[in-house]
């Protein structure tokens, strides 16, 4: 038995080189930090954890979501109501949608405050920016989804802001609302962004980050600067 | 010799290789030119589309007066993308002529409350914050940014028709 599981390894590695992979990605070098400064490295990926916690019950969601001003908000209610454990799933999601946010914002604070932004490492802050834009991105378009009072005024204020931007402000509400009210054409446009737009361009993103990350190395805990006279 | 892209054999001005990846090149490019405008176009549409509401006939014009503006109720048929609504509503007509005639949404511009007409004092009054219009829907007092938002409205064989799209006036 034993055996044939050494070799259902061997077999796999010799085609995929994956023992490199694994050695690349799970084996590498990261800083030693100390103390509680060292929680604060587990902020990426405690992110990239509940985004995979958003995909699957986003994707479990959809199953029984209908993204049409008529059945909306009945859709979402069934979920809770009827589905075998669909308050929990609807439940995550929308936790996990605002601590993704909360997260997201810690893991940026501790880039910029222990300066890991910098040379060589502006590519990842880049791309990571972009990723936060589109966490809160998927946070805008995800909360039009349950159509119910609350969804709809918050999209509303949501557009009116965008509204006021000057000169292309009423173009980009329009475009954003897929009419010039907000209805039967903004709900399946949010739905599309929020599950098919956003998260391919997050799937995207996020590799490029990763593999910036895994490239370039975890950057060390800055050092406190030497006093004058002090010992080195 | 070398696999280079578009790296030409000695003495050719442009070999094969080069060619197709030319080729490779233009095709790319106006593949990309066809999708991605016509999925430009088709994803900001909404911008460019005008709103087109079917005109509603509100009534015969004979019983609208000058100086005493008249509360009409109508159904309008709403289009919102594919779905069809029908939507009870109601305008403000005045004129001064008894030819021209003026439509104004019923709703006050500082925040939609529904504002009533005081035929004692001649002026539009809207109850939630002490705004007040003339008959012509400038701001009298009160906290109102702009005018009172009007209808399109046009008289056809004696009937008046509206089209019930708020239209916003400058402040």
């Amino acid at each position: 038995m034993k055996n044939a599981l050494i070799l259902a390894r061997d077999w796999i590695v010799e085609r995929t080189g994956f023992d490199r992979v694994w050695e690349v990605l799970f084996e590498r070098h990261v800083p030693e930090a100390k103390g509680p400064a060292a929680w604060l490295y587990t902020l990426g990926s405690a992110s990239l954890f509940v985004f995979l916690v958003q995909v699957v019950t986003g994707s479990l969601l959809a199953m029984n979501y209908v993204p049409s001003p008529d059945h909306a908000y009945d859709s979402v209610r069934f979920i809770g109501e009827k589905v075998l454990c669909g308050s929990f799933i609807r439940g995550l999601h929308h936790w996990g949608a605002s601590f993704m946010v909360v997260l997201v914002v810690a893991h940026m604070l501790r880039i910029y405050f222990m300066g890991s932004y910098k040379y060589p490492r502006e590519g990842t802050w880049m791309v990571g920016v972009v990723l936060l834009l589109l966490v809160v991105g998927l946070g805008f378009t995800g909360y039009l989804l349950p159509w119910d009072q609350k969804a709809y005024w918050a999209t509303a204020v949501g557009t009116n802001i965008a509204e006021q931007t000057p000169f292309i402000g009423p173009l980009v509400a329009k475009v954003l609302k897929g009419s010039s009210e907000l209805g039967a054409a903004t709900l399946p446009r949010f739905y599309a962004l929020h599950v098919l737009v956003l998260p391919a361009a997050m799937l995207l993103g996020l590799g490029v980050h990763l593999f910036l990350v895994v490239w370039h190395g975890i950057s060390e805990p800055p050092e406190r600067a030497r006093r004058p006279g002090e010992a080195p | 010799m070398t696999c280079g892209r578009g790296v030409e054999p000695e003495g050719e001005v442009m070999g094969r290789r080069s060619f197709l990846a030319r080729c490779a090149a233009v095709l790319g490019a106006a593949i990309a030119a066809v999708l991605g405008s016509t999925g430009l176009s088709y994803f900001i549409s909404p911008a460019f589309k005008k709103d087109e509401e079917d005109w509603v006939d509100v009534g015969g014009t004979k019983d609208i007066r000058p100086g005493a503006p008249v509360k009409v109720d109508f159904v309008a048929r709403k289009r919102d993308a594919w779905a069809v609504t029908e939507k009870r509503s109601s305008a403000w007509v005045a004129t001064k002529d008894g030819r021209e005639f003026t439509a104004f949404d019923p709703r006050c511009t500082h925040l939609g409350c529904p504002y009533r007409w005081d035929q004692a004092k001649e002026q539009f009054l809207c109850p939630c914050h002490a705004a007040i219009f003339d008959a012509g829907g400038a701001v009298v007092s009160g906290p109102p940014p702009r005018p009172l938002d009007r209808y399109d409205a046009k008289v056809v064989n004696g009937r008046l028709l509206i089209q019930p799209i708020p239209r916003r006036r400058a402040a």
